[in-house]
């Protein structure tokens, strides 16, 4: 099973270290795992904002470079739904491209759904000690049904206990741009995640999306929580600091 | 006058700072959001019980619209002819100002001095009170949150909540005055007895107005009646007192049998209060016929485009198909950020947020479609299935197309782009930014002001978490 881990432009540039862990997780699944050289981003922010023909740029760059694998693996659900669920409408009336966009679409994976619908039953190494709560980010959530996948993989993690915050499914603020240029409002929305997490009185709040995790970690200390973990998941399903 | 339209040229973004430094809006808020949520939930899991199912439902109701729309001049046409037959009259209006227009003309025609009205946001696009007003006809709302916005001299903030935004205390002091009594302190197990009160003063009102104004939540074809969804029992006073009643509506209102209307009231209410059904379903047909006791002597009928018409075949059509539920905006995390007149014109929300620069042709509200987090919360329980967080983009798109962006935005863009399509460079320059980002890190690993990002800093830090990026470290990996 030869699988592309696409990192995300984020993951590379702010927390390498959840690029290591998929990288992990993914090897212990049994996959041999490829870091194709040439990717950069999904051009995403590009297609949010409105510029259509560099969001295409980007969408064709990616699915050249992703090309040759089984898998393409993104640690991020924002990510993985741009690639499955845009991809595809961005290139639909391009009889080159449509075809390739489809068939990246088909192979490309958020983390949590590819270990949990595809390498089924792969090892984890974690252990955790401790109660975490789980943040259900939007395009993971709404664009790919990413729901029970994380918890299921969780909840194989030996000492750790998950305990739901009210209303998860809220957006946490973030928006990818929206938190750069409507901070007030943005943070007025964080503040409402940050005091469901404080309510569900967990070690650790885990997520599947680093902006999501950046914004409430950011949140959360500027609040002054200092302990309260922020972790993504697969830094918690790979387990030890590595990296 | 002059505050409102100095309001409404104030772009969003300064109304949403307005709004956050509000105390009592927030207190207001952070009471409705969670209710508002916890109904429909309720009502949509009640739909098991009749063997129904969202999912299901929804695409049926997206069908009904989706057929009108494809032929709306032909459903339209048949709708005037039904009215027509049963002694209605139809007239047509383009904008809002045309439909103020045509309803002060009926109301000095008829000698009217005083109408009452039950809700209709339609009203607010033509803002017909002021209209009505500026002629010397008292217009009085009767639903009980429009009467309160009505006393405060304000507009709706919702558009089935209209006063949401108010807590208790300003609706006493608003009734203390208005109706002539001293304040008392008041909780909200108190709201039964308000509500009474406004009845009672509601009441003269409904039995002196010559006139009475109401939307339609539906319009329909087969039978040409008009359809109105209420709780608090007003539309029909407004609807059945009154020797003329005037129905003011926009044209995407239509569906074409009395089933599509049955299919569609099993999500309107359920997606707006968690209802099952309203208390007050009432079908208007028509005028007061031979033998009738109730029903109005005259009745006309105001189809308004105000801008509709020409979504027809854009890329905006799905808009049209929306029930105004006001369910986008009940699961929005930036409308209840900021509640509803932060969005400046009639319609908040999600939903206005594409429907205010259409329908204004972007004179309001062009900074909306960018106000968004993108989370489809909205677009999850919307009962018509409109892609909303799709539409916002969509206009975001056509503001980058015709260059009505920002020049530094564009160009951050364009030069991020570029980078991001030359992974040798993009390497260089991101090693040299995780530097740069962990040299101005403390030793807690946050950044607590970064001038290129000062919104961000303004309410967070920026967690830093290693000076190398992932590819760098890996290659170096690779390497070893």
């Amino acid at each position: 099973m030869r699988v592309a881990l696409y990192v995300t432009c984020l993951v590379d540039l702010m927390r390498p270290s959840v690029g290591f862990a998929a990288l992990r997780l993914l090897e212990s699944a049994g996959a041999e795992v490829f870091v194709p050289e040439g990717q950069t981003c999904c051009g995403q922010p590009a297609w949010s904002a409105g510029d259509r023909s560099l969001a295409v740029d980007l969408a064709r760059k990616a699915i050249a470079e992703l090309e040759g694998y089984d898998y393409v693996v993104i640690p991020s659900g924002s990510c993985a739904d741009h690639l499955r669920n845009v991809y595809p409408r961005l290139l639909a009336d391009d009889p080159d491209w449509a075809p390739r966009a489809q068939g990246l679409a088909a192979r490309a994976w958020e983390l949590t759904g590819f270990l949990a619908e595809v390498a089924k039953g792969s090892v984890l190494p974690a252990e955790f000690a401790g109660t975490v709560t789980y943040h259900d980010s939007c395009k993971g959530l709404r664009g790919l049904g990413i729901k029970r996948q994380p918890r299921e993989l969780l909840l194989k993690v030996p000492g750790l206990a998950l305990t739901e915050m009210v209303d998860c499914e809220e957006c946490c603020g973030f928006g990818g741009v929206f938190s750069v240029k409507f901070g007030e409002v943005s943070t007025q929305i964080v503040d409402r995640k940050c005091d469901a997490i404080a309510a569900a009185g967990a070690d650790a709040v885990v997520g599947g999306d680093l902006g999501c995790l950046l914004n409430i970690e950011g949140r959360l200390r500027r609040r002054g929580d200092e302990t309260t973990r922020v972790l993504h998941i697969a830094e918690v399903l790979a387990g030890g600091d590595e990296a | 006058m002059e505050r409102a339209r100095t309001w409404q040229a104030m772009r969003f973004h300064a109304r949403a700072g307005e709004k956050l430094k509000d105390a009592v809006l927030q207190g207001a808020l952070r009471k409705a959001r969670p209710l508002f949520v916890a109904k429909r939930r309720k009502g949509m899991t009640s739909l098991a019980e009749d063997g129904l199912e969202f999912e299901m439902l929804r695409s049926a109701a997206k069908n009904i619209k989706n057929r009108i729309l494809a032929d709306l001049d032909v459903w339209l046409d048949l709708f005037e002819e039904r009215a027509k037959a049963r002694g209605a009259e139809v007239l047509w209006a383009r904008d809002g100002a045309e439909a103020a227009r045509l309803v002060v003309e009926i109301a000095q025609r008829e000698g009217v001095t005083k109408a009452t009205k039950s809700k209709s946001m339609l009203s607010e696009e033509a803002d017909l009170n002021a209209a009505l007003a500026a002629a010397g006809i008292r217009p009085v709302e009767t639903d009980l949150g429009e009467y309160i916005v009505q006393l405060a001299g304000e507009k709706p903030s919702h558009i089935i909540a209209p006063a949401v935004h108010k807590t208790i205390g300003e609706v006493e002091a608003l009734f203390a005055k208005e109706h002539g009594r001293p304040i008392e302190t008041r909780t909200s197990a108190d709201i039964p007895d308000l509500a009474r009160e406004a009845r009672a003063v509601l009441r003269q009102h409904f039995l002196s107005a010559e006139m009475g104004i109401s939307g339609a939540n539906f319009l329909i074809a087969e039978t040409g009646s008009a359809a109105l969804v209420t709780n608090e029992g007003n539309g029909r006073m407004v609807t059945m007192l009154p020797r003329v009643h005037v129905v003011i509506t926009g044209i995407e209102k239509l569906v074409p049998t009395l089933e599509d209307f049955a299919t569609l009231m099993r999500l309107l209410p359920r997606s707006a209060t968690g209802q099952a059904i309203s208390n007050y379903v009432s079908l208007l047909t028509g005028t007061r016929g031979e033998g009738d006791h109730d029903g109005p002597q005259k009745t006309v009928f105001i189809l308004v485009d105000n801008g509709r018409a020409q979504l027809l075949g854009s890329p905006y059509e799905e808009m049209l198909r929306c029930i105004r539920c006001g369910a986008c905006m009940n699961h929005c995390p930036v409308y209840f950020s900021l509640g509803g007149h932060a969005y400046g014109w009639v319609y908040p929300g999600p939903m206005g947020s594409v429907l205010t620069p259409l329908l204004t042709g972007q004179q309001q509200g062009s900074d909306l479609p960018h106000a968004t987090t993108g989370c489809n919360q909205c677009g999850s329980v919307c009962p018509v299935d409109i892609p909303l967080p799709e539409l916002m983009r969509r206009l975001r798109e056509e503001r980058v197309d015709s260059g009505r962006r920002p020049w530094s935005e564009r160009l951050a863009l364009k030069a991020w782009g570029w980078l991001a399509a030359r992974p040798a460079l993009y390497r260089w320059v991101t090693r040299r930014a995780a530097r740069y980002l962990n040299w101005l890190a403390d030793d807690r690993g946050r950044i607590r002001v970064f001038g290129l990002l000062p919104e961000w800093t303004a309410g967070r830090d920026l967690p830093v978490s290693s000076a190398r990026t992932f590819h760098e470290q890996y290659s170096a990996r690779k390497r070893a």
